[in-house]
């Protein structure tokens, strides 16, 4: 008999859920939090993916501005790169896992559950007055000047709100675990939410004590910053790769739950799986000392800063191919009984992406290294000045994060609405959120890579054209129409998912979902889809797979 | 024949817990914020710091002994916010108080302290990059102070309620765990802000 009993408790008189907008205004619960995240979130990805349309269609053109003009362009780009990743792909993982975590570890809730709403609504106002402040010229590069106060404000308003997610989510983990499920058996997916809650808890508030000083600098006479331009400079590595493998950590956790389930097997090393997982997130780490100090024009010693980032990207290309190996293999075995279904081939595009991430990005910081190395000799600019850093962010935002995301949303989708999405509507969205990447990251990379394309970090808005000191811009407008076509792809992506969540759940033709539509491992997989407000503790959980067990005991007993 | 016991299976590890996890997340933050702040602060001194010709400190005199001071009286409270929850931990609801009652004084007398050597001073906002500077960094290690000493006082208000003994004393452990990190943030901007300058 198995050692992990799995009941559910139910709690006589459960609190039922009010469904007015009240009820969701004052809700503690985590499920409902996580609702909130991920909707929202999406919503403002969509935003985010028609604002970097609007630029990159403007960086066909090297000469003059197509959508937008020389005051706008710069704003736009701007609140498209943060509302991608500080109002999409954050968010909407930190909802996936305020959604799942509890039930992964046989919590009732998030350890702090008012600190968890606080999170959603602090950063859904924020992200209104960072809005706001853009709408009324006051981004990084505005002409309102108190706008612009308002949007270093708002900015950290956002990541304080993060912060306090991100610290709910690993006190869960590290917390609430039911008795005798020791963190080395917690599944996956709640192990990746943990490594990034961590390293965001290190890594953000570098960007927020900046925050506080550009603010005061800014709005008492400006006499370190040179103007609103050395805002972006100093925010941006937030931004970019080595940090945005950070944010692509819960995707890998939610690739290995996938990815085991439909081997229907037990990982050979379950520590490798939690290993390189904690190395990818590790190695996204130090990007703000890179970036945000040697932006001051600290002296680093030739090379030693291009060694850094080799190291970053390296560690993190080897985490992310251990993973996928070990995942790979286990797949492998167990190919005999391997249902192919849209969350796995989402989950395994994915991880390719994750991994061409960090193999671009370590060819990007090899590049520079050499470059480093022979200062002076030929002129070159780095890869990371080009647009060649906008295609690595692209892999890993429409690539490894949406990507993630209609993994997570159809593998998840049952335990979170009690329906599956559409399985013939998830092949289509998959493949065209596959193209739109590969288009969206080939368009600026073959573009840095081939005509130096200089990176919008460098923009000076007094210039009368994007890139008026842009020497040979040949053949970049055919890279960046690609470019286009692959965030309007991508888009396309995004608004099927989203018509699959509506017709699946809103509409209510998905297939109702029993417990585990899917033969899983994990024990969110035990209670009811989805499972009843004050219902969702596991008792005496003592493994993160409970189901996987218990069929390996029904089997034994066969044979017996 | 005497029957011998079976020896019982260990029970689970004991969890940490959630309130002293959540204020060691919240340590790592500020930590990482104030880092954050002060490599800025360095970074821009080494930048454009003092050099001949250049007064860094635009012409201010930094109050060496009230600063002193101020730190001094951050070690005190320090001491006396351990006492409250060693008095807590023992049940001893009188010294309990009277020792968080101690630590809120003291920790109004820092704040009274820095912000007189910060009119001593008399730097203006936005007169040069050292004021400008100076405001942010001490600002936020003084915000982090004000949440030190709310969370202080809250968590004391709370043992003083009752929640005492080893396991009661958890979260006044929390919040002198907090004001423990209160002190060594304000060490470090003290000693980069007013010290090196």
């Amino acid at each position: 008999m198995s050692e992990t009993t799995t009941e559910a408790t139910a709690e006589a008189g459960a609190p039922a859920e009010d469904a007015t907008p009240l009820g969701w205004l004052n809700t503690a619960d985590h499920k409902r939090i996580g609702r909130l995240f991920i909707v929202t979130s999406i919503l403002f990805g969509v935003l985010g993916l028609v604002l970097d349309l609007l630029v990159r269609i403007d960086l066909t053109d090297g000469e003059a501005f197509v959508a937008l003009d020389v005051d706008t362009f710069a704003q736009v780009f701007a609140l498209s790169r943060e509302t991608l990743v500080l109002l999409f792909l954050i968010p909407a993982f930190l909802g996936v896992a305020c959604y799942v975590v509890p039930l992964q570890i046989g919590a009732s809730n998030l350890a702090f559950p008012r600190a968890a709403a606080a999170s959603y609504w602090g950063w859904l106002v924020s992200a209104g007055v960072l809005i706001g402040a853009y709408a009324g010229n006051g981004g990084p590069y505005g002409g309102w000047s108190d706008g612009v106060d308002l949007h270093l404000l708002a900015l950290g308003g956002i990541v304080l709100s993060l912060l306090i997610g991100a610290v709910t989510i690993g006190t869960t983990v590290l917390t609430m675990r039911s008795p005798g499920l020791y963190l080395d058996r917690t599944p996956p997916f709640s192990w990746s939410a943990m490594v990034t809650a961590s390293m965001l808890v290190i890594s953000l508030p570098v960007l927020l004590g900046q925050l506080v000083l550009l603010y005061v600098d800014h709005r008492y006479g400006r006499v370190f910053l040179g103007g609103n331009q050395g805002i972006w400079r100093r925010i941006d590595w937030v931004h970019e790769t080595p940090q945005l493998f950070i944010y692509v950590v819960p995707v890998l956790g939610a690739v290995a739950e996938i990815k085991l389930a439909a081997s229907r097997r037990r990982v050979f090393e379950p520590l490798a799986v939690y290993f390189t997982l904690g190395l990818v997130g590790l190695f996204g780490f130090g990007a703000w000392a890179n970036f945000s100090v040697t932006g001051e024009g600290v002296d680093i010693a030739d090379g030693l800063e291009g060694i850094v980032l080799v190291a970053l990207y390296g560690g993190a290309l080897l985490g992310s191919t251990v993973l996928f190996g070990v995942l790979g293999f286990t797949l492998f075995q167990g190919r005999k009984g391997l249902k192919v279904t849209t969350p796995l081939i989402a989950a395994t595009l994915a991880i390719v992406f994750v991994l061409a991430g960090a193999a671009l990005g370590l060819v990007g910081a090899g590049s520079d290294w050499l470059e480093l190395a022979g200062r002076g000799n030929d002129g070159n600019p780095y890869l990371r000045d080009t647009v060649f850093t906008s295609g690595v962010q692209s892999l890993l935002i429409y690539g490894a994060g949406v990507m993630g995301l209609i993994a997570a949303l159809h593998w998840w989708g049952p335990k979170i609405w009690g329906r599956r999405l559409n399985e013939a509507g998830g092949f289509l969205t998959v493949l065209v959120a596959a193209v739109g990447a590969l288009l969206a990251t080939l368009g600026p990379v073959l573009s840095g890579l081939l005509t130096e394309q200089p990176d919008f970090v460098y923009f000076d808005p007094s210039m009368t054209s994007i890139w008026s000191a842009w020497v040979d811009s040949s053949g970049a407008p055919g890279f960046m129409a690609m470019g286009v076509a692959g965030a309007v792809i991508t888009a396309v992506a995004v608004g099927l998912l989203l018509l699959n969540v509506i017709w699946s759940v809103l509409l209510g033709k998905g297939v109702e979902a029993g417990n585990d539509p899917w033969s899983a491992q994990t024990p969110e997989w035990l209670l009811a889809s989805p499972p009843p407000m004050g219902d969702g503790a596991l008792a005496d959980l003592t493994s993160g797979t409970p189901l996987l067990d218990a069929s390996e005991v029904a089997d034994e007993e066969v044979t017996v | 024949m005497t029957d011998t016991m079976p020896a019982l299976p260990a029970g689970p590890r004991p969890r940490p817990r959630a309130q002293m996890v959540g204020t060691g997340f919240a340590v790592a933050a500020g930590s990482m914020m104030m880092a954050g702040a002060l490599g800025l602060y360095m970074a821009r001194r080494h930048a454009s710091g003092p050099h001949p010709g250049h007064d860094w400190l635009d012409g201010a005199v930094v109050p060496n002994p009230q600063f002193d001071y101020a730190l001094l009286t951050l070690g005190l409270s320090l001491v006396t916010a351990h006492w409250a929850l060693w008095a807590s931990r023992r049940g001893d609801r009188t010294h309990t108080w009277t020792a968080i009652a101690t630590t809120l004084v003291l920790a109004l007398g820092f704040f009274n302290m820095v912000m007189h050597s910060l009119n001593r001073m008399e730097l203006e906002l936005g007169s040069g990059e050292y004021a400008n500077l100076a405001f942010a960094t001490t600002g936020l290690a003084l915000a982090l102070a004000v949440v030190g000493a709310l969370y202080l006082a809250l968590m004391g208000l709370r043992s003083v309620g009752g929640s005492l003994g080893q396991d009661g004393s958890s979260p006044l452990g929390g919040a002198v765990f907090f004001w423990d990190f209160v002190a060594v943030a304000w060490t470090a901007t003290w000693y980069a802000v007013y010290v090196v300058k």
